[in-house]
């Protein structure tokens, strides 16, 4: 039977951007799908449940034991680490996400070929496992702010600023995940260690982002790279919605609309580069034959 | 139809299996010995030669100390909990290559196939977990010693070693204990299947916590004292705190030699309960099917 133009289906350029929004939308959700599926089925609700809030606040727990060798704690302290450690569960999430995906896909599960055997696009698939991951965290997060309460740490009077959170949690969000969709296109580049560089990254950035401490802290230069983060503003403007206050020293002299402007700006810097990033590295990858390898690392 | 022995020839085949299998207790150590060094050589050599490894062993810790280090100084505590704080941080390479490299080895060593290669072998799986353990230690050693010099460069710490002696004791004894829990571990993991990862996970920051590892494990309570008895960590770090930076002596909850002891003990029972969870992984191992080799 002939075939006809007209019936002949549509040739779809090849690469990680290829296909219709749409496309890119049904792959964002059912990668969300599959990634609330991997990340959620993994124990039993109750050990999952104990894993997501044992953790993060052993680790509120480790660094404020470490604050109260300095002397009695005060509240205003305790909430800076709070909001500061509770925010950094997502970030770490959202950083290291986008990679984990990818090299799992790739080393554990071997599914990586597949996706380029559908319509689908890694894009919008890392982006959606990556979202999901830090959903997950998310719930640790808020777990560790109602540690936090119950510590003592006093919330903004008459409730969050709404407005202001608004603002800053989808553009944190956003810049987070755009780092991390980067350095997932970097990762599944290398030979060796490819789990470990997003760590490396996550806690270069727990140093840096002035989470637990203030950033006068740290040596004059790094608080320049401290100061080019969005994770850092982010922190600081979720402090402002939640608590209320504003971080002592560089931070809390910054206005408020000043504050949004940088972390906005950031955001949109990374999100012009990062799909050309990934985009970039995954072509360079499929190449390289780097797609179907298994670093076992 | 093959030919039967018979006679003079069966006798001698038979004599001829008990000598090749029924050894001698000099032969069975000596074959337990070079199974321990081989499976410790890679530890030791492979390490060495992925640079990487060193490079992302260093690095976690460091940073993980840098962000302690700069939390005590936004307090303007006492520098001498600067130097401990190094000290603990080099300890805790070892219990981070416990937790990764001993737990969750066996576990790995599944997914990868190895696993099934260590059962068929002649080795027994204690000689093999205890070679992983002195490798391990031994691979350690150098990490810790370049974290110590690091951050003695970095924020420049002062130690006043009274007793070296006493000092490589502690060491000694703690990454004992460590390691002997760390063979209970890999059984452990090996039985959690796919909640290792998250098993690993678990044991890292929460046990920092309860050993006291950056802050006294005074400062935890009765979960302190309780952790002092159970967690290899807590009676180590106490104790090395009190022996090298004595400024902070005061703040041992146990004195040394009380402590010395506890780790004793606790390389012994861990070393037993660890030896029969390997006979019990392997028993059910054996007999299921399922536990020793990788599900696809």
């Amino acid at each position: 039977m002939p075939i006809s133009a007209g019936s002949a289906p549509e040739v779809r350029p090849f690469g990680p951007l290829r296909g219709s929004a749409a496309d890119a939308a049904r792959s964002l959700v059912a990668s969300a799908r599959l990634a609330w599926a991997i990340e959620g089925n993994w124990a039993e609700p109750i050990y999952l449940a104990a894993f997501l809030i044992v953790r993060p606040l052993a680790f509120l727990g480790l660094f404020l034991t470490v604050l109260s060798i300095g002397g009695t704690l005060n509240v205003a302290t305790i909430g800076f680490v709070v909001m500061g450690q509770a925010v950094f569960q997502i970030v770490s999430a959202a950083l290291e996400g986008p990679t984990h995906a990818l090299l799992d896909d790739r080393e554990r599960y071997r599914t990586i070929r597949y996706i380029f055997a559908t319509p689908s696009s890694l894009l919008p698939v890392s982006i959606g496992r990556s979202l999901v991951k830090a959903s997950i965290a998310g719930f640790s997060a808020l777990i560790v702010i109602g540690a936090g309460v119950l510590l003592g740490v006093p919330m903004r009077a008459g409730g969050p600023d709404l407005l202001l959170l608004m603002a800053v949690l989808p553009l944190g969000l956003l810049s987070v995940v755009g780092l991390g969709i980067v350095l997932g296109g970097v990762c599944v580049q290398l030979r060796n260690d490819a789990w470990a560089y997003p760590q490396a990254v996550s806690s270069t950035v727990f140093l840096l982002c002035g989470a637990i401490f203030p950033l006068e802290v740290l040596p004059g230069p790094v608080q320049g790279i401290s100061a080019a983060l969005p994770i850092t503003w982010w922190i600081e403007g979720l402090r402002r919605a939640l608590l209320g206050t504003t971080s002592p020293g560089i931070l809390g002299s910054m206005p408020t609309k000043e504050l949004l402007l940088i972390l906005a700006a950031g955001t949109v810097i990374i999100w012009l580069l990062s799909p050309r990033l990934f985009v970039a590295g995954i072509d360079r990858a499929r190449e390289k034959g780097y797609l179907d390898r298994n670093t076992a690392s | 139809m093959g030919s039967s022995v018979v006679g003079a020839e069966a006798t001698a085949l038979i004599s001829r299996i008990h000598e090749e299998t029924s050894w001698s207790l000099g032969r069975r150590f000596r074959h337990a010995f070079v199974s321990v060094v081989a499976r410790a050589y890679p530890r030791v050599i492979g390490a060495a030669r992925e640079p990487s490894w060193l490079f992302f062993d260093l690095v976690f810790p460091i940073l993980g100390m840098c962000s302690i280090v700069f939390l005590l100084r936004s307090r303007g505590v006492d520098e001498a909990w600067i130097a401990s704080t190094i000290l603990a941080t080099a300890l805790l390479s070892f219990w981070i290559s416990v937790v990764w490299m001993m737990g969750a080895q066996f576990h790995w060593e599944r997914d990868s196939g190895n696993l099934l290669l260590y059962i068929t072998a002649p080795v027994g799986l204690g000689a093999i977990a205890l070679g992983m353990a002195i490798g391990g230690a031994l691979g350690v050693v150098i990490r810790a010693v370049i974290i110590t010099v690091a951050g003695v460069l970095l924020f420049g710490a002062k130690y006043q070693v009274a007793d070296p002696f006493l000092l490589a004791l502690v060491i000694f004894a703690g990454v004992a204990a460590m390691y002997s829990l760390g063979v209970c571990l890999s059984s452990i993991f090996l039985i959690s299947g796919r909640e290792a990862d998250h098993l690993g996970s678990l044991l890292n920051e929460p046990m920092q916590l309860l050993g006291g590892v950056y802050a006294p494990v005074r400062s935890m309570g009765t979960v302190g004292v309780v952790a002092l008895g159970i967690l290899p960590l807590a009676p180590a770090i106490d104790a090395l705190r009190q022996v090298a930076v004595p400024q902070l002596a005061a703040t041992g909850i146990l004195p040394v030699g009380v402590e010395l002891l506890i780790l004793l003990v606790m390389t012994i029972v861990f070393g037993v309960i660890g030896r029969l969870l390997l006979a019990h992984i392997e028993r059910i191992g054996r007999s299921g099917g399922k536990l020793l080799a990788r599900a696809d």
